[in-house]
């Protein structure tokens, strides 16, 4: 797990703290510590922001679904256990929230337009590049645990737990990902 | 691709305006958390917590920083949909709806009676009513109120967007990327511009044979239909979703997810060219998202729907006002904890029409100030008879013409 031991661990550009510290931030925020909580935040971000974006491939979208987030992490912070990891629990939510807005998204535009792709257009110059394209191409379940994955660094069974899938379809999605992403490579390289 | 080239390209990616989005959301969290905490501690009874948030939202807006936000927290609110009726019996204020759901488009009368269209796609109102101009898959069709098509044409692409020009002699649609305009009674279909963007065009409502798009990557386009030319240009707004015309023809409107502005137009003297002016922005409250700007008809206004970010406290909130194209200020309307979506203008302008999914409701809002909200449940059934209630809400796509419909 990205934030268990007593490590700082860098991930997406960010460090994050060790787990004793985040129980420690986790505690002064629910004693009213806006300062703990903006600790917090500049923690995870970064993180729930690039999974949201990767899976959403919206700006807007990613920046919503992120602040959201964290708006229901506020709301329940009195209610958080402190033994348990943060982050688990805020990516659970963001990426729940990423595929839901890339489903509907998606049939938003096979409504409007049955004859386009049902993913949504990428352009390397607005979303930096052409892992973006690739990744555009795969559907949003498949986009999401090939974040939680490779980006996030949750194994097969957190993403089960936290997609509320069965193992073996995680890994099958997983499979299906990394195969389409080896194939697309292959092709545009 | 092996894996630790995967980990590293997902960790390096940029990300659009990432850290004005952190500062954004730490903006909106912390206030939520501040507010949070206060509403827990607090044993003060409610009048003094009012008492409170109100001297915390005086502050806020006798500062600086607040006076871009003043005019959107004064005027009315109105939480909530009082006294919903539940069935459409009728339209409030009269006309005819064009509503898009997943089987086609329907045509809903004053007394809320409707009837499918047919399996179409896009649909739009003649100027006065009398014909519907429709698309599914690569044609564009003319049919009757009642859905009798009239004629046909067959496109080379997937047809999109048909707008009937304000004389009514011409339909413009965007066929895959190109933009094309044809003759009333589909004779003469011709090509007017390649590169168009993924929206609606708009006839000038001077007539002219004049109409503004947007081409991909460069910007609004205004072309001359009859003749090809290129008579006016400019820079859109980045993500630009929406553009209108006032019917006066002095004023373009422009809407993105996170942007509003409007931008002068004036023609010169030999009505060869149009000027457009710098692209005036309409202040938004901080984190809002455009989901639909129009023109009033009399284009003294717009119609705004806004979604506000979620807080802790009031979760995800919509709004609609009323923006002054003369001053840009805004006035709230209503407001509602929840997710609105469409706005379409009643056709004397005295109503907005506007969709809560969430509650199967339509909403009536009068835009003067007077009268009452009205609200209409049972939507979805309305449109999808017999069956449970869709995934797809039924879509206003125009509100029409006192007189009905092919009279």
């Amino acid at each position: 797990m990205a934030a268990e031991g007593g490590t700082v661990e860098e991930l997406g550009g960010r460090e994050l703290p060790p787990l004793r510290l985040e129980r420690k931030l986790i505690r002064e925020a629910q004693r009213g510590s806006r300062d703990a909580l903006a600790d917090l935040y500049a923690a995870h971000w970064s993180q729930a922001h690039r999974a949201a974006y990767l899976v959403v491939h919206d700006a807007a979208a990613a920046e919503d679904i992120a602040q959201d987030a964290f708006l229901a992490a506020v709301d329940a912070l009195d209610r958080f256990d402190r033994r348990r990891p943060f982050a688990p629990w805020l990516h659970r939510i963001v990426v729940n929230r990423a595929i839901d807005w890339a489903r509907r998204e998606a049939l938003r535009r096979k409504l409007d337009d049955p004859d386009s792709l049902a993913e949504p257009e990428t352009s390397p110059d607005a979303v930096g590049g052409e892992l973006m394209e690739i990744l555009a191409q795969l559907p949003p379940e498949q986009r999401a645990v090939v974040v939680l994955r490779y980006l996030l660094e949750y194994t097969p069974g957190e993403i089960a737990r936290m997609l509320g899938l069965p193992r073996g379809t995680v890994n099958s999605r997983l499979r299906r990902g990394l195969d389409r992403l080896r194939d697309l490579v292959e092709v545009e390289g | 691709m092996n894996e630790a080239g995967l980990r590293s390209l997902l960790r390096e990616a940029p990300i659009p305006l990432g850290e004005d989005a952190e500062r954004r959301g730490l903006e909106v969290v912390s206030e939520a958390f501040a507010q949070g905490r206060r509403a827990r501690r607090s044993s003060l009874p409610r009048l003094a917590l009012a008492l409170a948030i109100a001297t915390l939202l005086a502050a806020l807006l006798l500062s600086p920083a607040g006076a871009a936000v003043r005019d959107w927290v004064g005027d009315v609110f109105t939480a909530g949909v009082p006294d919903a009726e539940p069935g459409l019996t009728e339209i409030p204020g009269g006309g005819h709806l064009l509503v898009q759901t997943p089987a086609g488009p329907w045509m809903v009368h004053p007394d809320g009676s409707r009837r499918l269209l047919g399996g179409y796609r896009y649909a739009t109102w003649s100027p006065h009513g009398y014909f519907v101009a429709a698309t599914s898959g690569h044609t564009l069709n003319a049919i009757e109120p009642d859905g009798t098509p009239r004629w046909s044409l067959s496109a080379r692409a997937p047809a999109t967007y048909p707008r009937w020009s304000p004389s009514g002699f011409r339909i413009a649609y965007r066929a895959g990327r190109t933009l094309r305009v044809v003759a009333g009674d589909g004779t003469g279909d011709a090509l007017v511009a390649t590169n168009v963007a993924d929206l609606p065009p708009v006839w000038s409502p001077l007539g002219l044979g004049l109409i503004a798009y947007v081409e991909t990557g460069a910007g609004i386009r205004i072309a001359n239909t009859e003749t090809g030319q290129i008579v006016g240009s400019a820079g859109a707004l980045d993500g630009i979703e929406t553009l209108g015309w006032t019917t006066d023809g002095s004023l373009l409107l422009e809407a993105s997810r996170r942007s509003l502005a409007l931008r002068r137009v004036t023609m010169s003297k030999l009505a060869s060219n149009l000027h457009l002016g710098p692209a005036r922005p309409v202040g938004l409250p901080d984190g809002a998202t455009v989901r639909s700007a129009a023109f009033s008809p009399s284009g003294k206004a717009v119609a705004v729907l806004l979604g506000l970010p979620a807080s802790a406290a009031a979760g995800l909130r919509s709004e609609v006002a009323l923006i002054d194209t003369a001053s840009r200020s805004p006035r709230r309307i209503f407001a509602v904890r929840g997710r609105l979506s469409g706005l379409a203008w009643s056709p004397g302008g005295k109503r907005l029409l506007t969709s809560w999914p969430d509650a199967d409701q339509w909403i009536f809002i009068p835009t003067d100030g007077r009268g009452r909200v009205r609200a209409v449940d049972g939507i979805a059934a309305a449109f999808d008879p017999g069956k449970p209630r869709s995934s797809s809400f039924p879509r206003v796509e125009a509100w029409c013409c006192n007189q009905p419909p092919g009279t």
